[in-house]
């Protein structure tokens, strides 16, 4: 009875060499099946849940001015914009996704304060009227309905509790009918409204 | 059944001294001839815009976040430039290489990038010759294309698909030889170049069992055939390496191996049905007179990259087809973006577009008139950023 031949050396270390680079493959695999990213990476890249990734801007105003939020004021409202914004363009900048961020430096403001959003429904085939929803630092202060082609100055009274001496307060806008571009298109294209203007004031006593 | 074996015409310029110097001269001419053709478009574009912008001047799209890439390497998160997306979803071995050059060069970003894809363009094209079969006609056309076409500024500027065109055509040529080990070492530099990239294996491994077959070997005793040689498990294994090498890079970077392919939804594209992108591209007219719509023209190109891959398939060049039927299929399930300069690199569909060019010597003269005019105009709506060459 012959015995089988024995491997060769280069034989051996070709499987050797095979199974090494495997396991790097799989655990290297496996890592990219369970990412460690959390946070606001992990909500929009990853879970979906969100279409507005927030960048970090200042929120630099100053408090009771009125900033336009057409091309004349592309300067002024650069650090207002966390996400969730394009342009702006000379009709205003247009939200985009289902949520849209507004930040503000508020200072040492410990009084209510009253938010003014100047803005318009984009006029796109879909539903005839968008619904804005408005929170202040996640506590919700009111809803705006608006037209296609009727622009509208909505006022919204921000609690002091929603200040919370942090000096900084984000404005979430929520469009539950924003509307898709197309089929095929994410969730992150959607469009609903046009903003034209916003004003921070401190509430007459 | 007999599988019928590729032609292979390796030691035909060998022979004759005067064939290397064809091989040498042709694509040679080409590049020149486009670097005179695009500089032309880029007068005609940029009248006023001074020579020395010449390079800088063919960058545009994708070319300026392989510069970025290039000078100051990947995006940490969150991203410095305040923007939602990050520039993990370009593959580092093409912007890694041109960044290395750039230490060595005292030159712009721009005209380093623009040297070495001028060299790697050249390469292709040399090496693409014994693939082509001694097909002289071909091979005039293919150097044509590829440096001084309509689509040379992908090859000649600062895109992957350069390096994605040389890497493939480098697959294909050591498959043909049966060098495995070869096909997957070059494979893995492919799948670090651009995502389809790493579907080079399945080509690998269609390749390996046709050789199977050529052997005598059945269908049942491939696995046991391949698990019996070492070569080839090894090539198999190594040829995503580049992929994972960046996953694991953007794993230690972002927490996310998968950063590259998560991040597209910052472009707002979704995947979907690539057939239902592509019915619905085709019958998108445009709004106004005959000419093709934007998506249309798109959808052309990925109806001709398809058109090829069945000639390669008919052919019994299945790797090949193989290959290049994943890499237009992938994209095109994200939407119809780009879709033309990804048929353009892809190297197994244009060399047959090529040889079937050549057939007639009317129908090659008239290929190469119209490459070389459509150099021209190709590279002035890249300049001027017609939508349809993104």
């Amino acid at each position: 009875m012959s015995e089988a031949p024995r491997p060769s050396p280069v034989t051996l270390a070709a499987y050797g060499a095979v199974a090494i680079i495997l396991a790097v493959e799989l655990v290297v695999f496996w890592r990219a099946l369970n990412p460690s990213a959390e946070g606001d990476y992990r909500a929009y890249y990853i879970d979906k849940t969100t279409t507005c990734l927030a960048q970090p801007m200042t929120g630099a105003y100053e408090l009771g001015r009125r900033v336009s939020f057409r091309s004349d004021g592309a300067a002024l409202t650069r650090e207002l914009k966390p996400c969730g914004w394009e342009g702006p363009v000379g009709d205003g900048t247009h939200s985009v996704g289902e949520t849209s961020r507004l930040r503000f430096a508020v200072g040492t403001a410990d009084a209510p304060l009253e938010l003014a959003l100047e803005m318009v429904a984009v006029d796109m085939p879909g539903p005839p009227r968008q619904r804005v929803r408005v929170s202040a630092n996640g506590i919700f202060v009111g809803e705006a309905g608006l037209t296609p082609g009727e622009p509208r100055r909505a006022t919204f009274p921000i609690p002091v509790e929603a200040l919370g001496g942090t000096g900084i307060l984000d404005i979430a806008l929520d469009f539950p009918e924003a509307i898709s571009p197309g089929p095929g298109v994410s969730n992150t294209r959607k469009r609903a409204i046009k903003l034209l203007s916003a004003q921070l004031s401190a509430v007459d006593p | 059944m007999a599988v019928p074996t590729d032609e292979i015409v390796q030691d035909r310029a060998v022979v004759a001294p005067l064939s290397w110097a064809f091989v040498a001269l042709v694509p040679l001419t080409f590049l020149l001839v486009g670097l005179v053709l695009r500089f032309l478009a880029f007068r005609a574009a940029l009248p006023e815009a001074p020579v020395t912008n010449f390079a800088q001047a063919l960058c545009r799209w994708d070319c300026h976040w392989y510069v970025r890439i290039a000078e100051e390497g990947y995006d940490p998160f969150p991203v410095p430039g305040r923007i939602v997306a990050g520039n993990w979803a370009f593959f580092p071995l093409y912007p890694g290489l041109v960044g290395l050059v750039r230490q060595l060069l005292p030159f712009p970003t721009m005209v380093t990038a623009t040297l070495v894809s001028l060299a790697c363009a050249y390469a292709a094209a040399v090496a693409a010759w014994p693939l082509l079969a001694g097909n002289r006609r071909a091979y005039v056309l293919y150097a044509a294309f590829l440096l001084a076409g309509p689509f040379s500024v992908y090859f000649t500027t600062f895109m992957t698909e350069v390096m994605f065109t040389l890497l493939t055509i480098g697959v294909f040529l050591a498959l043909r030889q049966s060098n495995h080990l070869v096909a997957g070492a070059l494979a893995a530099l492919l799948s670090a170049t651009r995502i389809v990239g790493v579907f080079i294996v399945f080509a690998i491994v269609l390749a390996m069992f046709l050789d199977h077959r050529r052997q005598g070997g059945t269908l049942a005793g491939f696995v046991p055939a391949l698990l019996r040689r070492p070569v080839w498990l090894l090539a198999i294994v190594i040829s995503p390496l580049g992929a994972f090498a960046y996953i694991a890079f953007l794993d230690g970077l972002v927490g996310d191996g998968l950063a590259f392919q998560h991040v597209q939804r910052a472009w707002g594209r979704e995947l979907g049905n690539p057939l239902g992108y592509l019915a619905q591209a085709l019958t998108t007219s445009a709004r106004s007179g005959f000419f093709p719509s934007i998506v249309q023209q798109q959808g052309f190109a990925a109806l001709a990259g398809l058109g090829m891959t069945g000639v390669l398939a008919w052919r019994r060049r299945l790797p090949e087809a193989l290959f290049s039927l994943v890499c237009i299929l992938v994209p095109l399930s994200a939407g119809m973006a780009s879709m033309p300069r990804f048929v353009a690199g892809l190297a197994p569909v244009c060399l047959m577009a090529m040889t079937l060019l050549a057939a007639r010597w009317w129908l090659f003269a008239l290929a190469l008139l119209v490459l070389l005019v459509g150099g021209y105009f190709g590279a002035f709506g890249w300049i001027t950023e017609y939508v349809a060459l993104v």
